[in-house]
């Protein structure tokens, strides 16, 4: 089968901008789709055709299957990306694509289906011998109590079609299970469309070790390595590496030959992800992601690969060629639009001052661009930050180095945050769990210094020349904004000579 | 002038005591600082104790939009005498701590509720929070339904204080709500 000649990216944000560039790379045309709200944003302004979804309400426009399916009719696109999360990990999508006679890149439905289901995926682990912690399918309350009054509390409930946390929720005692089990009903429902929990034994301190898997349709399974995500507020990664820091071999080639297992047991094709709970030496399987990991990247920098371009070869059903071997260190921080000071509540805004990092070895994938709005109804994450280094602490200061440039006003986001995680002696230390952040940041505030200099700017802040502090041509979309600094000529801005 | 951080409830008195074009004295909360300043494109740099930070300031209607370093940062003016809430009750109206939906509305008008008792559940990003009350307080109006779209800021509830005096409700000032 040859390459796909267009390719249409069922998402949004930062994910849709990576996947259009490497198709672009491969001289696949693109489509976009796009939401009503996003008919202005960066990854409709950088593909070759841009469809708008109509849907109800703008949030669940990339979760319209005919909507995107027929954009893709429409433009002709031969081949369709999901990216992660929406519809990517939608057995029922995959399968609909692949019946309209188009690529989808990605896992076969079926398998997606058995493997994607973190109930159905923990059962094929016990089957392929791959150690689990002690949970339960399919957990109502009463099931729940009892499952509760025999291993105890804490327990952790998730929605079984979920993934990167959504709809998991700690339950500390037995008066909370039934408010915390409705309302991760809820969630899981309104984010995945499918209100299935799942409830197992909650590990208080385990690090996030996963393995990125890759699997072509001639049976060839590899792993390219392995990622830690310990770093996680709100049972979200924040903070991704690889390789994990400390992980004895042993461990590292027998997670490794435990995800090739598990994923050749499922038949797996395409790129997907393992993931584990590390708790001491012992490793549990958690579940499997079957699709592009948000933190790809982070194997990407340090393998010398191209994970999006890899799955459409696998998809057009060339074999896989086993890459380089990994050289030095990876890190990646995703820079959320949420107040880091107040529990990660969500923000939005639309963005004002913006410069991004650059450089050698530093590569940062967002969608932020001047003007662009960061809407409430998507997911918080502006744009992911990852560097490379020959080792861990070159990585690292290139990290604090790359966060020293980023600035961005307009919105609440987590950079500041990230930057003095990445700088502490804890993460140095590479003293890496899920409880990270409740250890060593548990009340963050911004540094005195950056507040104080952040007054000084808002008192001598001049007003700015239009109410809705940008040039009106903004609102209209006009792609290039002019900041009220411009707009009025630098220095006079401050209302003296 | 007063201006606190937009998402917070800590106020700083600000006051710029002298200014020519690259030096300025500034006191914060009663602090006099000095700084260094030469524009740069889209802001300018700040040199405090011979740190140089790069900081941008745009300001919106009465929000000021400023980032120093990475960080980011929305100041809102305080308005002169509002330390004076009402008694026993930290503030009189519930408001929306991020754009989103209303999601459920867990009490009525007239209804007695708590300190701690959740009061509406809000989605935003795709996450649940609850908004609970700081104090005890009465709902006096419910200014929005289930399923309405809110902006950051919005009146969702104004709630009265309780008549009788109720113990321990020595609450820390702040906006600070949710989950």
């Amino acid at each position: 089968m040859a390459l796909p000649a267009k390719l249409l990216i069922a998402n949004r944000g930062e994910i849709a901008i990576r996947i259009i560039r490497t198709a672009r790379a491969m001289g696949i045309a693109t489509v976009a789709v796009y939401s009503e709200d996003d008919a202005a944003m960066p990854h409709v302004v950088l593909a070759d055709e841009a469809i708008a979804i109509e849907s109800a309400d703008a949030a669940s426009s990339y979760l319209n299957i005919a909507g995107i399916l027929n954009a893709a009719a429409k433009t002709g696109a031969d081949a369709i990306h999901p990216g992660y999360g929406f519809l990517s990990e939608r057995p029922e999508f995959a399968r609909a694509v692949v019946e309209r006679g188009l690529l989808f890149i990605g896992p076969p439905a079926d398998v997606m289906a058995a493997l994607g289901d973190k109930v159905a995926a923990r059962r094929l682990a016990v089957d392929a011998g791959v150690p689990v912690v002690p949970g339960l399918d399919g957990a109502d309350i009463a099931a729940a109590r009892d499952f509760a009054a025999r291993n105890g509390f804490p327990i952790l409930i998730k929605a079984a079609a979920g993934g990167g946390g959504r709809g998991m929720r700690v339950v500390q005692t037995a008066d909370t299970l039934e408010v915390s089990l409705e309302a991760a009903a809820r969630e899981a429902a309104a984010a995945f469309g499918d209100g299935r929990l799942f409830i197992e034994k909650y590990i208080a301190r385990p690090r996030h070790v996963e393995l990125q898997v890759i699997a072509d349709n001639h049976g060839n399974t590899f792993t390219l390595g392995e990622r830690d995500c310990s770093i996680q507020r709100r049972h979200q990664k924040i903070v991704e590496e690889s390789p994990a820091p400390g992980l004895p071999d042993n461990i590292r080639i027998a997670m490794a030959e435990a995800a090739v297992k598990l994923f050749g047991i499922a038949g797996y094709r395409n790129a997907g992800t393992a993931e584990f709970l590390l708790d001491g030496d012992a490793f549990y399987f958690l579940e499997a992601n079957t699709r592009l990991q948000v933190e790809h990247p982070v194997t990407e920098m340090r393998f010398g690969c191209d994970l999006v371009a890899m799955q459409i070869h696998i998809a057009a059903g060339e074999p896989l060629v086993e890459p380089m071997a990994p050289r030095g260190h990876a890190i990646e921080v995703r820079i959320c639009a949420e107040d880091a000071e107040h529990d990660f509540r969500p923000a939005a805004g639309r963005v004002i001052h913006l410069n991004l990092p650059a450089g050698l070895n530093v590569r940062m994938d967002t969608y932020l661009a001047p003007a662009a709005q960061v809407s409430p109804l998507y997911d918080s994450l502006l744009g992911k930050l990852v560097v490379w280094g020959a080792n861990r602490e070159e990585a690292r200061h290139r990290l604090i180095a790359a966060l020293d440039e980023f600035m961005l006003s307009g919105v609440h986001h987590t950079a500041a945050f990230l930057r003095e995680v990445v700088a502490s002696e804890a993460f140095a230390d590479a003293q890496l769990s899920t409880r990270f952040i409740a250890e060593f940041f548990p009340n963050w505030r911004p540094s005195p210094e950056l507040l104080e200099a952040a007054l000084i700017a808002a008192a001598i802040a001049p007003a700015s020349a239009s109410t809705s502090g940008v040039d009106t041509t903004l609102r209209d979309g006009a792609l290039a904004p002019r900041s009220p600094w411009e707009t009025l000529g630098g220095f006079e801005l401050w209302g003296r000579r | 002038m007063k201006l606190r951080e937009s998402t917070d409830t800590r106020e700083f008195a600000i006051e710029i005591v002298k200014r020519d074009n690259s030096s300025l004295r500034i006191k914060i909360d009663g602090r006099e600082i000095a700084a260094q300043y030469s524009p740069i494109a889209g802001g300018f740099i700040l040199t405090i104790d011979g740190r140089r930070i790069r900081v941008a300031a745009t300001r919106i209607g009465e929000r000021s939009f400023v980032a120093a370093g990475c960080a980011a940062f929305e100041f809102v003016p305080v308005a002169e005498g509002r330390a004076a809430r009402s008694r026993g009750l930290v503030t009189p109206t519930v408001t929306a701590p991020m754009p989103g939906k209303v999601l459920k509305v867990l009490v009525a008008e007239g209804d007695l509720v708590a300190a701690g008792q959740p009061l509406i559940v809000l989605e935003a990003m795709k996450m649940e929070t609850t908004l609970s009350a700081e104090s005890a307080a009465i709902v006096r109006r419910v200014a929005v339904s289930t399923g309405a779209m809110v902006d950051h800021g919005a009146v969702l509830l104004e709630l009265s204080p309780v008549p009788a005096q109720i113990p321990g409700q020595s609450a820390p000032s702040t906006d600070d709500r949710g989950s």
